[in-house]
């Protein structure tokens, strides 16, 4: 059956729905728009819906990808204007290309992600030195804890996974662009590598202010 | 308000509840609009977005030029704790303003459990939670519909308006009411007695309540002209041109019952003397077929969910099931839409209709025989026999359905032992029918849900003591030594929330003091075991000189004035009597769907019919099978 890659984006409201919960507002806005998907085989089926890893909850992405398996074929244009019509504001259809045998999975496709951090003037601790970036890079290990499924507090070295960090911006609040490892392999989240980059230069910040973009992902 | 809402939403579990923006969400232009209403749902965003009402309500208000409807609904207590911290009022989840600026905030109330979270979500809001503090200030009006309000006086001093029965045509008299007072530039108390002036509407301020020595009520009068003595319940006479919603919001995050509703009918008189929703919902009003079909049709199309519900009080009574079912499944069964059937009866019958919409028997089949004798069943007037109970499982079993569950009331009138060893008799045959019948014998599983009896307004139980808590825990105890063996599960409530349950639907306005009080101790989502906590209300009714104990445990006697004796149901308060003795001799009284009328003086005093699809000459369902 034909599969197409979507790029889409997700913001505003949208961006407070969870990834389980997107699986289910995606799957009603294929059928809202008459666009028949392909399910799995066997008693639970399930949309055949390839997503790239994803978005944490809160976190506002502008250009997602998704893989969909059609009953059908549709003309790309079509595809995207019928979904668009179906979907709750928030969620909008970029692009629509075809995918062909040998296209990997996107989860395997894309290892890496790019964010937009910021964080306004109120909930700055105070004003970074002026080498923070160049020192928080220069180390080699750069060590994070993050509770496991099991409850159990796991360390980890996330240096590896941050490929690369920038100031963007000071001005009204601070604003940092990453670029991170992300997928399968290795997943980094925006809002540790932030934490210990304050941590670093001696300052404390609250994960809950931070206010995240994804950019794209590659 | 918006970047404060932004800051304070990243930090609480399950943002969506707030954020709104869902999927068939009607934003209207404020300023153009002449009245403002909020649906208040008085639990949380997934509880409140399975429920029928607040949909029909949505699309009747919006689709007034006039006015507008907005949710909101009870903050989850990590919310509440950011928005007191942060002093955030609590706000509409369309246009994200503050409940205040408001004219009016309709209540649902759906269980009495829920009493706390309204008292909670008027202080979120920063409006006085008692009515009569509200007349100075330009407040929104407070009105409160759904079962409860058929027994008012518990809430009557926190609300200014409640709205008796069923809303459709009731809330457009209200709104247009509403607006002829505005333009006339009424002050608060006559708006309220135009309001009083409505069919179905009581504003409890306008009367007044006498007791006498013993405590017990004497007297309930109007305190001036144009209040009716007694508030009669509204209805849906036609409820094929009633209004309905097939544009529901679709939940952005999982709803407990995250499906398309469709109502096949109305009210279900099979007449069990404990149930109340089958006295205030009469008489049996069922759609027509092609209407439903229609229905369903734009309903999925403009939602895109994968299963349709079929709802009413007892969906296997619809004498048009099997068709309609049917037809749902040919139409849409091939894109992948499932049928679903709440509330099986407990026959054979039911079983099949069962196959016909689950071709895959992941889950359990659920039978409410409620109680464990044919003599208790009959005391309670639910027309169920052993015989019934065993070839809806011997079907069940044959179908390849592994798994049952048993729903049993303990506590119900001239319960003795006996019942209860009846229960787990029951439950053990249900077991052996599988035993022969199941082929992986492993898988087999028979649960037993028993909830405890609580006597509810408006029902023959009506004067009916509780059991106390102490003689629940025991019956529980009991039954749990009884119900001990492989593929046996047994399940039970806490019988402290049934206790307070008791005390709300049975209660009177002197409780208002206590209902404060408990929600100040911190009572706060009282349905929610994680949640609820007796020694709250119980340190409140100390501290307000109640005795629960009273309002739970004392028999009322027939010429008691009730304290919900000036709300009318439209049935009569002889035949509830005449149900109440006839259970007391274990005398049974049939279910009028069909066949002769039972006398409940409600068609009469209602000028109604019961209505079945395709006219009366289709012969009802409950006789040809069973
Ligand atoms: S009046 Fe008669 S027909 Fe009507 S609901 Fe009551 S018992 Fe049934």
């Amino acid at each position: 059956m034909p599969r197409y890659r979507i790029q889409y984006s997700k913001r505003g409201p949208a961006s407070y729905i969870s990834h389980l919960d997107l699986v289910r507002t995606l799957e009603r806005a294929f059928r809202r728009a008459g666009l028949p998907i392909a399910y799995s085989e066997g008693f639970n089926p399930h949309p055949r819906f390839s997503f790239a890893a994803p978005l944490p909850v809160g976190v506002e992405g502008l250009a997602e990808v998704l893989d969909v398996e059609m009953q059908d074929s549709v003309n790309h244009q079509d595809l995207a204007e019928r979904l668009n019509g179906a979907l709750p504001p928030g969620l909008a259809v970029l692009e629509v290309t075809d995918v062909s045998d040998n296209t990997l999975a996107p989860m395997a496709e894309f290892n890496a992600a790019g964010y937009i951090v910021h964080l306004d003037e109120d909930d700055l601790p105070g004003p970074l030195p002026s080498r923070a970036v160049q020192d928080f890079l220069t180390e080699e290990q750069i060590e994070v804890t993050r509770k496991g499924k099991d409850g159990r507090e796991k360390i980890r070295d996330i240096r590896p996974g941050i490929l690369k960090l920038d100031v963007l911006s000071q001005v009204s609040g601070l604003t940092m662009q990453l670029e991170l490892k992300t997928g399968s392999i290795m997943n980094v989240r925006p809002e540790d590598v932030v934490e210990a980059f304050f941590r670093h230069a001696g300052m404390v910040v609250d994960k809950a202010d931070l206010q995240t973009i994804r950019t794209g992902l590659f | 308000m918006e970047k404060q809402l932004e800051k304070i939403i990243r930090r609480v579990q399950k943002p969506g509840r707030y954020s709104g923006g869902e999927w068939n969400t009607v934003c209207k232009d404020w300023q153009n609009t002449y009245v403002k209403m909020a649906f208040a749902f008085p639990d949380v965003y997934e509880v409140g977005m399975s429920h029928l009402g607040l949909q029909i309500l949505y699309g009747i208000v919006n689709g007034r030029e006039d006015a507008l409807l907005e949710r909101v609904f009870a903050p989850w207590p990590d919310m509440e704790q950011q928005m007191r911290n942060t002093g955030l009022p609590l706000f509409s989840l369309e246009s994200r303003r503050p409940l205040r600026d408001f004219d009016i905030i309709g209540f649902t109330l759906q269980y009495e459990l829920s009493f706390s979270n309204i008292l909670n979500m008027l202080d979120l809001a920063g409006i006085p939670l008692r009515s009569a503090d509200r007349t100075g200030g330009d407040y929104p009006l407070i009105v409160a519909g759904g079962p409860c309000a058929f027994n008012p006086e518990p809430m009557a001093e926190f609300i200014d308006v409640f709205a008796i029965g069923e809303g459709e045509e009731l809330l457009n008299d209200l709104l247009d009411a509403y607006l002829a007072s505005r333009r006339s530039s009424e002050v608060r108390q006559d708006l309220l007695i135009r309001l009083a002036g409505i069919d179905g509407i009581y504003v409890p301020a306008l009367y007044r309540v006498e007791y006498n020595n013993l405590g017990k009520i004497n007297i309930v009068t109007p305190v001036c002209e144009g209040v009716p003595a007694q508030v009669q319940k509204r209805l849906v006479a036609d409820v094929d041109a009633a209004f309905f919603p097939t544009r529901m919001v679709v939940p952005a995050i999982e709803a407990v019952h995250d499906r398309a509703m469709l109502e096949v009918q109305r009210g279900c008189t099979r007449g069990c003397r404990f149930c109340q929703a089958g006295i205030i919902y009469r008489p049996v009003r069922e759609k027509e077929p092609e209407i439903l079909l229609r229905h369903a049709g734009e309903l999925l199309g403009s939602t895109g969910w994968g299963e349709i519900s079929l709802t009413s009080l007892s969906t296997s009574d619809y004498s048009r099931v099997i068709p309609l079912v049917g037809e749902l499944i040919r139409r849409y069964g091939s894109l992948g839409v499932n049928v679903s059937l709440p509330s099986l009866r407990v026959d054979a019958f039911s079983v099949d209709l069962a196959k016909e919409v689950q071709k895959v028997r992941r889950s359990s089949l659920t039978f409410a025989p409620e109680a464990g004798t044919q003599r208790l069943r009959d005391v309670i007037n639910k027309g169920v026999t052993e015989d019934n109970l065993m070839a809806a499982v011997d079907a069940a079993f044959s179908a390849g359905w592994h798994s049952i569950k048993l729903y049993f009331m303990i506590g119900l009138p001239t319960e003795t032992d006996e019942d209860l060893h009846g229960i787990a008799n029951l439950a053990r045959k249900v077991l052996d029918r599988g035993r022969k019948l199941v082929r992986s014998k492993g898988r087999l599983k028979v649960t037993v849900s028993v909830s405890s009896f609580v006597p509810k307004s408006h029902t023959a139980f009506q004067w009916e003591p509780q059991n106390s808590i102490a003689e629940l825990k025991r019956k529980q105890a009991l039954l749990r030594e009884l119900l001990r063996g492989r593929g046996l599960v047994f399940k039970w409530h806490d019988p402290e929330g049934s206790f307070l349950e008791a005390v709300l639907s049975r209660g009177d306005r002197r409780l208002a003091g206590a209902i404060e009080a408990a929600w100040r101790n911190g009572a706060r989502f009282d349905g929610w075991s994680e949640f609820f906590d007796i020694s709250k209300w119980l340190m409140a009714f100390t501290s307000t000189g109640i005795d629960p104990d009273w309002y739970a445990y004392h028999r009322y006697h027939y010429d008691d004035t009730l304290p919900w004796d000036h709300i009318s149901t439209g049935v009569s308060k002889k035949f509830l009597m005449r149900e109440h003795l006839c259970s007391l001799e274990g005398a049974t009284t049939p279910d009028c769907r069909s066949g002769r009328c039972q006398g409940c003086g409600l068609c009469t005093s209602l000028e109604v019919k019961r209505y079945l699809a395709g006219g009366e000459t289709v012969a009802s369902l409950s006789n040809t099978v069973q």
